[in-house]
Parts: C-alpha cells; sequence; structure tokens
C-alpha cells in the first residue's frame, strides 16, 4: 500500500513528487505514420496516445440525410487492452470510450473550419497505448496535433487538462490545494475536472466533471485548469514549429 | 475572480524525472508491471530552524502558505550526545515501539520521519500509521516528513537484485547521511561550531553494522533510551517492544489447509474417521469453537485460526480429531479480537501474502497451554480436532460498523476505494474485509453486510457493503439492527396477505344465526363463565379459562383457545407469510407481529364481552386433578372479563367475592397448585432465566426503569392448565396422525453438560449435583441452598439452565417413540396448542387437532412428513431468533436507562477466567466481564495476579491489599454504561468495587 494523496498536505508534494501546479513530462511527435493523411503521437506522464486523421474524405457510410454543409469529424477511440495496469480487453461499446468519442469530436467540431469541405468526413482515430489519468486531456491534445499534421484548417488548438482538488489538511479550514495535470492514481482518489480551451485567448470549449466537490473550490480549479490549458498550448505550439522546422530543413537541404 | 490573476508557475524546471517500476502480484496469480513517474527535485526543506539555506526553498502552496521548520535549532543533548541530536527511525523502531515515540515530554523530540519509513509503517499496519501522523501534527513533538524519495541528493535506485527491504534501509541511511553534511554546511555557513548529531535508530543489526560502516551515526533503541534522563520509564517500554520483535521473527503460516473434496468428506464421515457437526465460536474466546457429534459425548474443541480454518460460526463442518497428546483443555481465558487484531491492516499488502495467524494469536494460545500443563488434571482435557471441510455455510448478513482505525482517508470527499474492517456485532463472528469507495462516510453508522468468501490466503474473509441503517446508537438504526442481526422480518404486510383477511373487517362478528356455515360443528360455549388471564396491556389474548364444579364432586375445567385456524386457511398467501415468520416477536418497544393486527388483536383475540370462536379442551379432573375424561372441540365462547396476573390474584384472594366466575378462578388455582405439585414430583425442572421489564413512558417510550419479572401464584395457574392442555391435544395429535404429528422435544442433556457445574458447586460449596434424570436434578437443585444467600439457589438455577440442550419442534415420525420426552416438563410427550395467535406450531397442532376429531379434512400439506419436517425446522431458527432479539432489546433498552447513570449493585461472580470474570447483577438481569486489566490500581494488577483452576478463584495482587475471588462470591459492582468499542452497543460496564 503505497501513500495516498491524503499525504499532500504534509509537505505539498504529490504522489509524483511534483508540487501542485506542475505539469507531467509532455512530450509529443507530429507525422509518425506515413499511411494517414495526419498523425501524432503524444505522452501526457504514462498516458500514451497515437491518433491518426484521414480526410476530410467521403463519407463511407451514406446515412439518409447527409445534407450537411459542414464537414463532419468522426471520432474511433481504440483503447488497447495493455494500456491499463490489468490487460482487459474493452469493448468498442462501451459507455465511457462512446462519451469520450462525442466528447472529442463535438469539441473540434466547433474548431474545424467545416465548411470548406461540405459533405466530408474527417475520421480522427485514437489508439490509448497506455493510461495513467488525464485521458480525455491526452486524446485532445494528440487529436489537436495530428490534426494540425493533416492540415485540416481550424480556428486554433485545443489544449486540454485536468485539475483536481487536495485533500484538506483539516476539517475546520479549507486549504486544499487544486492539483494540475493529474496522473491515474490521483484521478481514482481525488474529486477532479477535465478542461480544455481554444485560442490563445482561452475559450473553453471542454468542461467536464463527473466527481462531486465542494462549491467553493471550483472557481480555483477552473482558474488552475486554464492556466494549465495556456501551457499545454504553448507546448503544443512548440512541438508544431519544431516539426515544421524540422520539414523545411529537411526540404530544402 | 481575483484568483484568475494568480500567476501559475509552470512545470518547474529543477526536477529530474525518474521512473519507479516494480512488479505487482496479485491474488489471481497475475503480474502486474506498474511503471510510476517520480519527478526529483531539490526544493524540498530539510525544515531545521538551523539553515538558511533551505528558507526560500520550498515553493508556496496556492494559498501562499509555506510551512513553519520543525526541527528546533536547539535540539536536546543527552550524555551521548551533548551537541545535540535529530532522529532519524528506521520502520522497525516505529512499529515496535510507537508508546515510546509518543511519550510525552522532553524525550523523542526532533525526530525525521522519512518518506521511505512513512510508507512501511503504512504498508505493516494502519492504525500505527495514523497514529505517525497523529505524531507530526503535534507540534510539541516537533516531528518532521522529509520525502527523501522525491529529493534528488537522497533519491535511492533500487538495484538489481536487491530486496526493497535493503534498498529502504539504503534510503534511510542515504538520508542521514544527507542530513549530518547539509546540517554541517548551515552550521558552518553560520560560523558555528556546534550542530546537532543525526542519528539513525534501528534495531537491526545489518543497517547498524553498514550504518556503522558508512560512518552514519547509528544506534539501537535500548543503548539509545539508556542516555536519556527518563531511562528507566522508557526502558520499560523497550522491554515490550523487543518482545513483539522476536514473535514477529518467527515464521508464520500464510495459508490455511485446504479442504478436503466433498466425496472425501463424505466417505470419511460415513466410515468415522470423519466427524460432522455445527461449528460454535465461544463468546468469550474468538479463537475457540466447539462442534457437537454424536460420537462424543462432549463438544469437541477447535482451538486457533489454522484448526478452524475459515468456519464461521453456524457453519456446518467436518472435522478430524486431533491424536490425544494434542488434546486441550477449554480455554479458562477470555480472549478479544479487538485486543490482539487492533493493529491490523484491512488493506492486504499485495508484494507480500500476509500471515494467517498473527504472532499475537499464536502466543495468546500459548500461554494457554502453558497453563493446562501447569494446572489443569488430565481428565480436563477434551477431544480436540481441526476443521478439514465445510458442508454447508451458514452465511448471512450481519450488522456491524466499520472500524474507525482502519480507513485509510477519513475525508469525505476522497473517492478512493479502499479496504476497511467491518466489525460485527456478533462477537463471534471475524472481523469482514469489505472494499468500498464510501468509508469515510460509513464512520459512525450502523451497517449491514455480507460475506462472500474466505480464500486460503485471507487471514479475514471478504464481504460487501449493503446498506446503511443510520447512525449508531440512535434508536431506528439499532432497533432495525437488531431484527436483521436476529433475521426477523419487520416489513408490514403486503397486500396479497391483508387480502386474505375477512372483508368486514373490524365489523365481522360470529354469526348471530347458528344455522350460519361458520356454526356447523360448534359447541355454544356462551354460558359458561370464562375469563383470560395475561400480562397487563396484553391485546393478543390467545387462550382463557373456566373451571366448575359437577355434581359428581370433579371438577369441569376448560382451556379455550383462539381459532385461528378458522381464519388461516391453510397455503394461502397469509398462511404463508405466517409459516415463513413463525412466530409473532416481542421487543421491548415494538412487536412485529406473526399475523396482521385485525386477527391477532381483534377478531381472534378472546376480548371479553363478546363472542369468539374457540377451539377448546375440556377435561372432567378429580380432586386429585386426574384427568377422568378429556374432550376436544371448535366452539363459541364469551369471556367475561379479562384479568391481569395481578388483577387476578387480588380477585381470588379477596374473600368478599363469592360470585360464580370468582369461585371457578379458586377451583382453578386449587387445582392447578395439584397439577404443579405432580409435575414437580415427576422430576419436572424449575429452572430460572433472568427477566427484566423495561419501564418506558409510553409516549417518548424512552426507557425509565429497569425492573426483575414478578411471578404471582396465576402466572403458575395459566402456566400449568396450558401444559396440561398442549400435553392432552399431543397425545390425541399423535394418536391421530403417527407419522406427522407437529410435535415438541426436550432431550436429555448428556451428562458432560452437567461435570463443571457438579464439580464447581463441590468445590466451593460443598454440594452435590445429581443428574441421572430430571428429578433427581431437580431434587439436588433444590438443596442447593446457602442460608446466609437466598438468591444463590436461583444463581445456580440460572447456571444449569444453561446446561440444557434447547426444545425443539419435530415431525413425530422422524423419532423413535422414546425420544418425544420433555426432559424439562417431565412429560413424555407435548405440543404448542395455547398461543396461535403468535406460534406458527400452534396453528398447525390446531388443524391436526381439527382433523383429529373429523371437525375438517387435513389439507395436503399436513400429511406429508417431509412438509412438516420443513416447517418444523423453519420455527426452530425463527423461535431461537426471536428469543435473541428480544433479549438483545431488553439489553440495548436495559443499557439505554442505564445512560449516564452510576449505580453500585450486588452481584455474583458466575464464571471465572485466568484474566478476568463474569458478574450477574440480579436486579437489572445483566452480566458483564470484569478483566483483571481493567482493574483500578488499588484492587490489583493483572500480571500479578494469580489464577487457581481447580479452585475456581482468582487472587488479585498488585493492589493495597491481596483478595481473592472466586466463583458464586457476592460482590460490589459498580455500573455505569460507555459505548463498546468493538460491537458500537452501548453497554453496561462493570467494576469491581469492594
Ligand atoms: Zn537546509
Amino acid at each position: 500500500m503505497p501513500l495516498d494523496t491524503s499525504t499532500y498536505a504534509l509537505a505539498h508534494l504529490r504522489l509524483d513528487g511534483r508540487r501542485w501546479n506542475e505539469l507531467r513530462r509532455l512530450h509529443a511527435s507530429l507525422s509518425v505514420q506515413s499511411s494517414s493523411d495526419g498523425s501524432a503521437y503524444l505522452e501526457q506522464g504514462n498516458t500514451k496516445i497515437l491518433a491518426t486523421v484521414s480526410g476530410p474524405q467521403e463519407p463511407v457510410r451514406r446515412t439518409g440525410r447527409d445534407g450537411s454543409s459542414e464537414a463532419k469529424i468522426e471520432v474511433e477511440v481504440n483503447v488497447t487492452p495493455f494500456s491499463g495496469t490489468d490487460r482487459k480487453r474493452r469493448a468498442k461499446g462501451e459507455k465511457r470510450v462512446q462519451e469520450l468519442q462525442l466528447t472529442v469530436a463535438r469539441a473540434f467540431q466547433g474548431v474545424v473550419l467545416g465548411h470548406l469541405y461540405p459533405h466530408s468526413v474527417v475520421e480522427v482515430r485514437l489508439h490509448v497505448l497506455s493510461q495513467d489519468g488525464s485521458l480525455l486531456a491526452a486524446c485532445l491534445n494528440a487529436a489537436t496535433l495530428a490534426l494540425i499534421d493533416a492540415g485540416i484548417p481550424m480556428t486554433d488548438y485545443i489544449a486540454a487538462c485536468t485539475v483536481a482538488s487536495s485533500p484538506s489538511s483539516d476539517q475546520s479550514i479549507d486549504d486544499s490545494d487544486p492539483l494540475l495535470d493529474l496522473n491515474g492514481l490521483e484521478e481514482q482518489e481525488l474529486p477532479f475536472l477535465s478542461i480544455a480551451t481554444s485560442g490563445e485567448e482561452g475559450k473553453v470549449c471542454v468542461l467536464m466533471m463527473e466527481t462531486k466537490v465542494q462549491m467553493a473550490r471550483l472557481e480555483a480549479m477552473v482558474s488552475v485548469g486554464l492556466d494549465g490549458c495556456g501551457q499545454i498550448r504553448g507546448i503544443l505550439d512548440e512541438v508544431v514549429r519544431q516539426h515544421g522546422k524540422r520539414v523545411l530543413e529537411a526540404k530544402v537541404g | 475572480m481575483t484568483s484568475l490573476k494568480r500567476s501559475h508557475a509552470s512545470t518547474a524546471p529543477t526536477t529530474t524525472l525518474s521512473s519507479k517500476t516494480y512488479l505487482r502480484t496479485l491474488k489471481s496469480g497475475k503480474v502486474q508491471k506498474i511503471v510510476r513517474e517520480l519527478y526529483l527535485r531539490q526544493d524540498i526543506p530539510c525544515s531545521s530552524q538551523l539553515c538558511t539555506a533551505c528558507l526560500d526553498l520550498a515553493p508556496p502552496s496556492f494559498h501562499r502558505k509555506t510551512e513553519p521548520f520543525v526541527l528546533s535549532a536547539t535540539p536536546a543533548a543527552t550524555k551521548q550526545y551533548p551537541q545535540g541530536h535529530y532522529l532519524v527511525p528506521d520502520t522497525n523502531a516505529f512499529l515496535s515501539a510507537m508508546d515510546l515515540f509518543e511519550t510525552e515530554g522532553a524525550a523523542f523530540q526532533d525526530v525525521i520521519v522519512l518518506q521511505t519509513v512513512l510508507e512501511e509503517v503504512k504498508n505493516r499496519s494502519l492504525p500505527l500509521y495514523n497514529r505517525l501522523i497523529a505524531l507530526t501534527k503535534n507540534e510539541g513533538k516537533r516531528f518532521y516528513v522529509f520525502f527523501n524519495d522525491f529529493r534528488l541528493e537522497t533519491y535511492v535506485q533500487r538495484d538489481a537484485g536487491e530486496t526493497i527491504n535493503d534498498r529502504n534501509d539504503r534510503a534511510v541511511r542515504k538520508a542521514c547521511a544527507w542530513y549530518a553534511e547539509h546540517l554541517r554546511q548551515a552550521v558552518t555557513a553560520r560560523q558555528s561550531a556546534r550542530y546537532p548529531a543525526v542519528i539513525m535508530i534501528s534495531n537491526d543489526k545489518d543497517s547498524l553494522r553498514k550504518a556503522n560502516a558508512e560512518d552514519i551515526e547509528a544506534s539501537n533503541l535500548e543503548s539509545y533510551v539508556k542516555g536519556l534522563p527518563d531511562a528507566d520509564r522508557l526502558l520499560d517500554m523497550v522491554a515490550s517492544s523487543r518482545e513483539q520483535r522476536l514473535a514477529r521473527e518467527t515464521k508464520a503460516e500464510t495459508l490455511y489447509p485446504e479442504y478436503l473434496s466433498m466425496s472425501a468428506m463424505l466417505t470419511g464421515v460415513k466410515n468415522g474417521t470423519l466427524h460432522q457437526g455445527i461449528f460454535n465460536v465461544s463468546p468469550y474466546n474468538y479463537l475457540e469453537g466447539t462442534v457437537h457429534v454424536p460420537a462424543f459425548d462432549r463438544a469437541l474443541i477447535v482451538q486457533g485460526r489454522e484448526n478452524s480454518n475459515r468456519a464461521v460460526s453456524g457453519d456446518i463442518v467436518v472435522i478430524e480429531v486431533l491424536p490425544k497428546d494434542q488434546w486441550k483443555a477449554p480455554s479458562s481465558k477470555v480472549i478479544e479480537e479487538e485486543d490482539l487484531g487492533k493493529n491490523e491492516n484491512a488493506e492486504v499488502d499485495e508484494d507480500s501474502s500476509e500471515a494467517i495467524v498473527t504472532e499475537r494469536e499464536r502466543r495468546a494460545l500459548q500461554e494457554e497451554v502453558r497453563r493446562a500443563h501447569g494446572q489443569v488434571a488430565e481428565g480436563k482435557k477434551q477431544p480436540t480436532a481441526k476443521v478439514v471441510g465445510i458442508i454447508k455455510r451458514n452465511w448471512r448478513q450481519y450488522v456491524g460498523h466499520v472500524d474507525k482505525d482502519s480507513v485509510r482517508t477519513r475525508t469525505k470527499d476522497s473517492r478512493a476505494q479502499q479496504t476497511v474492517f467491518l466489525v460485527p456485532m456478533d462477537k463471534r463472528i471475524p472481523k469482514i474485509r469489505v472494499r468500498t469507495r464510501q468509508a469515510a462516510g460509513l464512520l459512525g453508522q450502523r451497517v449491514l453486510v455480507t460475506i462472500d468468501t474466505w480464500d486460503r490466503e485471507s487471514r479475514y474473509p471478504v464481504g460487501h457493503f449493503i446498506r446503511s441503517l443510520g447512525e449508531l446508537e440512535t434508536k431506528g438504526a439499532e432497533t432495525e439492527a437488531l431484527l436483521l442481526e436476529w433475521d426477523v422480518q419487520y416489513r408490514p404486510f403486503p397486500r396479497t396477505v391483508l387480502d386474505c383477511l375477512p372483508p368486514e373487517g373490524h365489523e365481522w362478528e360470529v354469526p348471530k344465526s347458528v344455522d350460519d356455515p361458520g356454526w356447523t360443528g360448534r359447541r355454544d360455549l356462551t354460558d359458561l363463565l370464562i375469563c383470560s388471564i395475561d400480562p397487563p396491556g396484553c391485546v393478543d389474548i390467545d387462550d382463557a379459562l373456566h373451571a366448575r364444579l359437577l355434581p359428581n364432586g370433579n371438577f369441569e375445567v376448560g382451556v379455550h383457545i383462539a381459532d385461528v385456524s378458522h381464519f388461516v386457511k391453510p397455503n394461502n398467501a397469509m398462511d404463508k407469510e405466517a409459516s415463513l415468520r413463525g412466530t409473532t416477536v416481542y421487543l421491548v418497544d415494538k412487536r412485529i407481529d406473526m399475523l396482521p393486527m385485525l386477527l391477532g388483536t381483534d377478531l381472534c383475540s378472546l376480548k371479553p364481552y363478546i363472542e369468539r370462536y374457540a377451539f377448546s379442551v375440556i377435561w372432567e379432573l378429580d380432586k386429585n386433578a386426574d384427568i377422568v375424561s378429556s374432550t376436544f372441540t371448535k366452539s363459541v365462547i364469551r369471556s367475561r372479563e379479562a384479568f391481569s396476573y395481578e388483577a387476578a390474584q387480588l380477585r381470588i384472594d379477596d374473600k368478599s367475592q363469592q360470585d360464580d366466575l370468582t369461585k371457578g378462578m379458586r377451583h382453578l388455582m386449587m387445582l392447578s397448585k395439584r397439577l404443579r405439585a405432580k409435575r414437580m414430583a415427576a422430576g419436572a425442572l424449575n429452572l430460572a432465566s433472568p427477566e427484566v421489564r423495561v419501564q418506558t413512558e409510553s409516549e417518548t417510550s424512552d426507557p425509565v426503569d429497569v425492573q426483575t419479572k414478578q411471578l404471582l401464584d396465576t402466572n403458575q395457574l395459566v402456566e400449568e392448565f396450558m401444559l396440561l392442555a398442549n400435553i392432552s391435544v399431543a397425545s390425541k395429535i399423535y394418536e391421530a396422525f403417527p407419522q406427522t404429528a407437529l410435535l415438541r422435544r426436550h432431550a436429555a442433556p448428556p451428562k458432560t453438560n452437567f461435570e463443571e457445574l457438579g464439580n464447581q458447586l463441590k468445590v466451593k460449596k460443598g454440594m452435590e449435583l445429581h443428574t441421572d434424570s430430571s428429578k433427581a436434578v431437580a431434587d439436588s437443585l433444590d438443596k442447593c441452598v446457602d442460608q446466609s444467600e437466598p438468591f444463590f439457589n436461583t444463581l445456580v438455577r440460572i447456571l444449569a439452565t444453561r446446561c440444557m440442550m434447547s426444545a425443539e419442534y419435530f415431525c413425530s415420525g422422524t423419532q423413535a417413540p422414546s425420544e418425544f420426552r420433555h426432559y424439562g416438563l417431565a412429560s413424555e410427550i407435548y405440543t404448542h396448542f395455547t398461543s396461535p395467535i403468535r406460534r406458527y406450531a400452534d396453528l398447525e397442532a390446531h388443524r391436526q387437532l381439527a382433523a383429529a376429531i373429523d371437525y375438517e379434512p387435513l389439507d395436503a400439506s399436513l400429511q406429508s412428513k417431509s412438509k412438516i419436517e420443513a416447517v418444523c425446522k423453519n420455527i426452530n431458527v425463527r423461535h431461537r431468533n426471536a428469543q435473541m432479539a428480544g433479549r438483545a432489546s431488553v439489553e440495548y433498552y436495559v443499557g439505554q436507562a442505564l445512560k449516564g447513570r452510576v449505580l453500585e449493585e450486588d452481584g455474583f461472580i458466575m464464571r471465572i477466567f485466568s484474566n478476568g470474570f463474569v458478574v450477574f447483577v440480579p436486579r437489572f438481569g445483566i452480566e458483564g466481564l470484569i478483566r483483571l486489566r481493567d482493574l483500578p490500581e488499588e484492587v490489583g494488577r493483572e500480571q500479578d495476579s494469580v489464577f487457581d483452576s481447580e479452585d475456581y478463584s482468582l487472587t488479585l495482587r498488585g493492589g493495597k491489599v491481596e483478595r481473592k475471588v472466586e466463583l458464586f462470591q457476592k460482590v460490589t459492582v459498580k455500573i455505569s454504561d460507555e459505548a463498546e468499542e468493538s460491537t458500537g452497543k452501548r453497554k453496561i460496564k462493570l467494576q469491581l468495587t469492594k
């Protein structure tokens, strides 16, 4: 039985040695899979996602009413059996996975300039290779990179992260800290929310909370979350720029 | 939105990433590889007030708080360390001597608790971990938790082939070395020469040796304590901790033995090498169980966790008798789970399997063996067995509460799933491991759980939480708890049952016209002067009586019983519900009916002044109360009066009353005394069980007082005629249905049951208990009189009652006629007929009797042996449960009545153990355990006291005067109440005063 989140109050150190406002190591690269139109590999701590994008293309399944004048974003999340600690095959139709797909699709529907490609579909496939918390946030971040790699026009990046609320050190005063970017253990033990923003101004496009938290703590959590998204956006931007630079250098060279 | 303006520093550039990989082996045998990130940093301060370098090191928290430094700039000096010192204890130091670290005063201050150590302590014992956390919050103690595994300089990577323990020991040494160097630099910076020593405390020789080699100051606990000013007092604590450590080092079993296959068990039982029986755990010693098997007179003893092999009290087990040299005497000691198991972890350590038998338990039992060799005669040894398999689990839902020490995270909003211990109310049931996400919310609640499994590798069974009944000690929760605990069906009657009631409802009455089919086969007995005699306030009147003098000088006596079978037809919904409930359950403030109120308290109830259907037994008795003839008939009666016992007694005693009703009652009184005398002469037992009544104020139903129930002659009057009716009916239905009559028997107790009591009476009082027959028992009980102590006889009767078997319902075809006998009543045959409103057995007897007198045909269900057997089995259980629930209810209310009061009362010692004794307080009908370790200091100390098992006495020493307490002794006890930690029940606490 390792220590748990209740020890945070002892020295304001989290289970993996981070402080409250520190992100985990974020590493990403673009164009990792040449067979698709765009792809990205992203690690946020030990949460690892491979994202691929195909399209815009004609929809494979023609649904009855396809009069939409906008490109449709279709998201498929594939949680690999070896991604968790217990090797377990997850059904495609599992509710959590479906919800994840829907949330990602809705978020990008808002930033992709879909009207440029009417009657078409952009397929985003997210392969979860390893899970260690902040799954939705990592999926959103990976999808942003893959869409950029595929050259799909978007108004801006979507950058996402999670925020939890640490246990209070005693019952009388609430000195709980918001904790940025949760790993799997923290996510199991603490109330948390996932937040995603687009653009430099930090417009919130996803805010998801499945656990209960004291109302008074919410404001601080959102505020720290917004800041976290800003940091992530900076990191993603840097990844894209570095990649662009390398591509250019390769062409010129 | 002020917080929005706050700047949030980005990922600190000061961290270095490392990762921690470890393998975790699951119960299922699967191996999980867990990879965790670790962010190593240099901004974790040393927290010494000597250091200026660390002052601004730690970044502030979200709330801009920085933690003040904990460790003193001038820590205490000792002989060995005149410059002052900080302590760095290793894991075992905390595990073995937490008391020492908790000492008040100047010792054990300025302690550095390493993260490595904290984590290990948590792994080993959650309660000790919680105590350690409490210490870190105690400002005076100056305990600082240093997260050495997150600090770059002190982080230690586990080498290939290195055990976790070795790695951790190395981490402790590395942290010590870092601290020593860090402090030296800090002090040098201040240009001072004296810097405190950093001393590693460990009892591990190897670790101490390595520390020495690495130039780290280290000491074992004992030699460190020797250097302290208050060494003598503290050394005491070290000694006891060393003992504990030795105990831990001996190898413990890690798995329960495997069960035999079902076929192996059955073959074994068939050819006599194995035995089958019900496993019963002693209420005084959770490590000892007994199993009665036909092949042995005495119960077989099953001692210790390994031998009882996961059997839970109530399970049907198969046992193997151990070789004679391993036989044991029954435990003479109180052993309670809460004492021995209090530092255990509910959470199973995934890295290593837990020991099945803890060392403390092993030692608790070993002491027993030592005593057994020294003082107990060989004759006291009893056949001892071990459980080799389970035929049938008798697991049910258990009511209990969450052990607060087993809860890891107590914050209400924590969602962490954790394993906690659930402590059942029933002390004979082991703690249950329950996995839950709502542990914090369940603290302080009465909860309902079940056991799911008990695997070989788990010391305790595993179950799951069902629901919460409400807060501990609230009346609603406690009442529901005891109903659930005794499996009493207390939900309101469903619609389908109520639909079986007569449509007229309360308007129903006996038809006016005798041509009505209701009158068919009924005798009109409305002319008879019938009355009922019951406890005061009784509304469900089952029985009424009459007597009159016949012209020939004999008496006609009638017992009239509510004709419930007229209203409850076999196999309808109401009958099924009643057969399931089996009996009405009486709690102090509540009655849970077997039949709907309309029947029980109105239509069937033999209320006075109105006509009611009855089932009558009418005898002609001569002056000696011998039966001349008996008749059974369905009837219509009209009771003239409903007396309470007291009112009836007054009426009979009042010479001025000369009316026929009173005369009839006097005949009844006279005849009942004859009947009683004859019964006693035949060897019926007059046994005693402590019965108390709780007086409640009706509106609030808060208990106000407790009284012992009083018995009047009229109680016995009613009882005698009910017995007579039951016996007559039993003969009649047995005659009519020799294979399927529903009867009640009370087996003669095996002689060995009385051995202990007989010996106690002989040794302590020089009295003889003869047990050849119930008559002999009855006679010798009459002689057990202590002139100076009138209560002594009752005490002996209470103890004798506990040696008896319990009476049971059975189907006549399943037993030989010689087995029908009712031992306690000294009757050859017996059944229950007189309380059909509140007992299902009586209702069945009514149906059989009605068929026997050709009133109506017998329903098919009452002709099948197997069906009657099934009914008997159920009502036997229900009957017993109802008694237990009633008792538990009284116990609860007595506790409530005594709440906040402190009384002194006389009590009698009724049982004696080597480490305590049981006192019975007649006034409240309560018995309580007084443990030697709870004795006030002036009375005596446990370790100095001497137990003499031959003499049933304890000599209390160590107090002001030496004092002997012995069995049957009258003592004065102080009664107070307290909420019992282990069961969460408010219980009465007894203390010896003089
Ligand atoms: Zn320092």
